[in-house]
């Protein structure tokens, strides 16, 4: 009685601490369990410039929501993006992607519009800007020169 | 040999099948490059203004300007590229309010954007394709300068009617209306919007 008493205390233990660990990979992953909350608009970009799933989405520099996916669709990136119910996206509000810094990482900044209508699950933001290779920029400066 | 003909029947209504899709096929673009053919035109009219050998002259700075201005009127949508950069704070305006900022937004593109026209040696334009979704189209552009360079240009364009009327382009990635949004929108938040407009008019006045 006593040995199965020990034996229950240690499975009720390392039960609770897998719970634990798979908490802990949900939360430090941000991950999202049964869909999570809020919903999905898509855009097209003809350049993502390395933006990865999980980047931020940022309104007035505020993140709202992260990247859920992205996948090439005749030879552009879609992006889907997955943002919080209450951030309600205008029809013509401008996504473009920014980088953080000179060097630092890419997101996805989303500017509102200022039309009626809003962009419903699933729908898309049409009005995109691609990211600003500042490489390419600086080598054009430099071409000019010489 | 009976099994044969059966073949042969089925490749000639596959091929007759794939004949049909093709031609259709080779209808839609040309049916759906309205939005690029109407904007070609538009250029074409502009670079005639600029090179015409008469207008060419200091006096006539001004006349040539007003041409060019005509054209561009036709294609460009003021108020739309109005709206869109003004955003959120379009609608507390009033129809005045609304139509004189749209006169004031399009005077300080004039002075932006004229100089570039007429200042740009433009070797060549070639234009790069065009997406058409419904109502809406984005048609690229490459130009070509005198020191072999290329600028990409995208135009944003909304069918009105039988046009195509330009909202919005984007030059190198950078968007007109994103960049006047931005800006237009701390000016008004920091200060207010009549602020804007005072800054708007004396910038006109300026010049």
């Amino acid at each position: 009685m006593k040995k199965f008493n020990i034996e229950l205390a240690v499975g009720l233990f390392v039960f609770a601490g897998i719970l634990c660990l798979g908490y802990l990979s949900v939360k430090l992953g941000k991950m999202e369990i049964v869909g999570g909350k809020g919903y999905e608009i898509y855009a097209i970009f003809s350049n993502s410039g390395g933006v990865k799933e999980g980047s931020n989405i940022v309104i007035a520099g505020v993140e709202v929501g992260r990247v859920k996916s992205i996948v090439l669709e005749n030879y552009q990136a879609r992006v889907a993006m997955s943002l919080p119910h209450e951030v309600k996206i205008q029809e013509d509000a401008i996504a473009s992607i920014k980088t953080k810094g000179l060097v630092g990482e890419k997101y996805i900044e989303i500017t509102p519009g200022g039309a009626e209508k809003f962009i419903s699950p699933g729908g898309k933001i049409r009005e995109t800007q691609p990211s600003v290779d500042l490489e390419e920029l600086i080598s054009k400066l430099v071409f000019e020169k010489i | 040999m009976r099994l044969s003909v059966i073949t042969m029947n089925r490749i000639v209504i596959i091929q007759a099948f794939l004949f049909l899709s093709f031609t259709f096929g080779m209808v839609s673009p040309a049916f759906a490059g309205e939005p690029q053919d109407q904007l070609r035109q538009t250029t074409d009219k502009v670079l005639a203004i600029l090179s015409d050998p008469v207008l060419k002259s200091q006096n006539k700075v001004k006349e040539r300007r007003e041409l060019i201005l005509k054209v561009v009127d036709e294609r460009f949508d003021w108020e739309e590229m109005a709206r869109r950069s003004l955003a959120r704070h379009w609608v507390q305006r009033t129809p005045e309010e609304k139509q004189e900022f749209t006169h004031l937004f399009k005077e300080l593109l004039e002075r932006v954007y004229m100089d570039k026209v007429e200042g740009y040696s433009w070797n060549k334009i070639s234009y790069e394709g065009e997406l058409i979704d419904g109502d809406y189209a984005a048609v690229k552009v490459k130009v070509f300068t005198a020191k072999d360079q290329t600028i990409q240009v995208e135009y944003r364009a909304r069918k009105k009617g039988n046009h195509w009327l330009v909202y919005d382009f984007i030059v190198e990635g950078v968007g007109l209306v994103n960049n006047y949004r931005t800006q237009f929108n701390e000016i008004i938040l920091k200060s207010s919007y009549q602020e804007l407009i005072k800054r708007l008019k004396t910038k006109s006045t300026q010049n």
